[in-house]
């Protein structure tokens, strides 16, 4: 499997090229052109009272997709993600990371994906109320409103809310008040997210409800 | 004439270069800056022919009414062409097979582009494309623009685009809206829902992201405008 990603960093997309008997697991929605003789079949997103809570709590979706080349030569099929922005492909090796629920785009067929309770601290950061997590051996391909950066915490790092994109499972995260209460107030920062410990994280450089906001000023 | 684009793919402009007499034809809204020495001329149509009806075929393919012509007066001029939506923007040769192009995605075109606006078929009624196509034939060179990265890639036998991306196809080319993969079921559930099937031989040009996909990522957070 080849995985290439374009259009880094406003308007990223991925050509993903299948050798026959390969298979790619996709986020619904993510496929924007293909071969015809691709096949999809779409799964429940884990058991199906799992799939429908995190489907009503955590916006995700209900199905996942499995494109399959079942044909004897190499066939591409095309990637997106409904927001302009960045992609990132990761390659897991051993390891796990956590991901937004809207950020996860794509992975290879090894890779296991669960969706976890994300804790009420990330429900009060914009976050959301899940998670997912995605552990390997394999690569992970994700997604973010804006460009991404990717960053190692040695320690602490804060980060404003609706940014996070994805984190080792290592760093925890706790929600804190910008400043005192006045500046947080004034300063139009808020609430921000404190990630405590050794890892890596990936900050999306925009955030959607910033940017719905400022829509929102001309109505 | 010459067209160069800057900032693709994200926030691509034309900038196009006329010798003295040459025309360009774009969209109305399109320019964004131009040489003083350019003479407009406005019409609801195209320079040669056209109808007053297929002006109003255009404002259902999501076109504007009117077309600027724009003519480099004495000397060289040039101009810019731009669009409303963030994105990318290309030229298409024309040469001879008409090319069909989504309403909203045309731009300009050289002076020996003929352009008629088309309906394309009630299935576009499902799929949620343009029912009227913007068809480009003749000889010469045409902007498009795209949400998204453009990427075009050459159909032969069949090609599966979801809904939206889109941007335009050669004829020779034809598509049939159908499901994604063998199964209904799954193209459903798996939240592809009805794409569009090419067949036949030739080139397809789509946007890597589709802004209605956008849309409704973006409109949860959005206010409710107040109708009282």
């Amino acid at each position: 499997m080849n995985i290439q990603i374009l259009g880094n960093p406003s308007f990223a997309f991925a050509h993903v090229d299948l050798d026959p008997g390969e298979t790619i697991v996709t986020e619904s929605g993510a496929m924007a052109t293909m071969d015809a003789s691709i096949d999809l079949d779409s799964k429940l997103n884990g058991g199906f009272l799992k799939g429908l809570s995190r489907k009503f709590f955590g916006g995700e979706s209900l199905f996942i997709n499995h494109f399959s080349n079942k044909t004897s030569s190499q066939r591409t099929i095309t990637l997106t993600q409904p927001t302009p922005g960045s992609m990132v492909l990761h390659d897991l090796g051993n390891g796990t990371i956590c991901l937004q629920p809207t950020a996860f785009i794509a992975c290879e067929p090894d890779v296991k994906l669960n969706t976890r309770f994300a804790g009420l601290v990330s429900f009060i950061s914009g976050e959301g109320l899940f998670k997912i997590t995605v552990s390997g051996p394999g690569k992970v391909l994700f997604g973010a409103f804006g460009g991404i950066i990717e960053k190692e915490v040695r320690g602490e790092l804060i980060i404003d809310t609706g940014h996070l994109v994805a984190y080792e499972p290592q760093l925890k995260l706790k929600i804190q008040l910008s400043g005192g209460i006045i500046s947080s107030l004034t300063s139009g920062e808020g609430l921000v997210t404190r990630m405590e410990g050794d890892g890596k994280v990936w900050i999306q450089t925009r955030n959607l409800q910033g940017f719905a906001s400022w829509i929102n000023r001309f109505f | 004439m010459q067209i160069e684009f800057e900032y693709k793919p994200g926030n691509a402009i034309a900038k196009v270069k006329l010798s003295a007499g040459q025309t360009i034809t774009a969209e109305g809204g399109a320019m964004v800056a131009m040489s003083p020495n350019m003479d407009i001329e406005t019409t609801t149509r195209q320079r040669k022919g056209g109808s007053l009806f297929s002006s109003v075929k255009r404002l259902l393919a999501s076109e504007s009414f009117f077309f600027n012509h724009f003519t480099a007066r004495d000397g060289d001029a040039e101009i810019f062409l731009g669009t409303s939506l963030p994105g990318d923007m290309t030229t298409l040769a024309v040469t001879g097979k008409k090319i069909f192009v989504q309403g909203g995605s045309y731009v300009a075109s050289s002076q020996d582009v003929q352009f008629e606006t088309v309906w394309r078929g009630a299935k576009n009624l499902i799929s949620g494309e343009s029912l009227f196509w913007i068809e480009l034939s003749g000889q010469g060179e045409a902007i498009i623009n795209a949400f998204g990265v453009i990427y075009s890639f050459d159909v032969d036998g069949d090609y599966i685009v979801d809904t939206g991306h889109i941007v335009a196809y050669e004829e020779g080319l034809d598509y049939t809206i159908t499901k994604a993969g063998e199964s209904w079921v799954s193209s459903f559930l798996g939240g592809e829902g009805f794409v569009c099937k090419f067949s036949g031989r030739g080139k397809v040009w789509c946007q890597s992201h589709s802004s209605s996909s956008f849309g409704q990522q973006l409109s949860p957070h959005l206010r409710a405008i107040k109708t009282s």
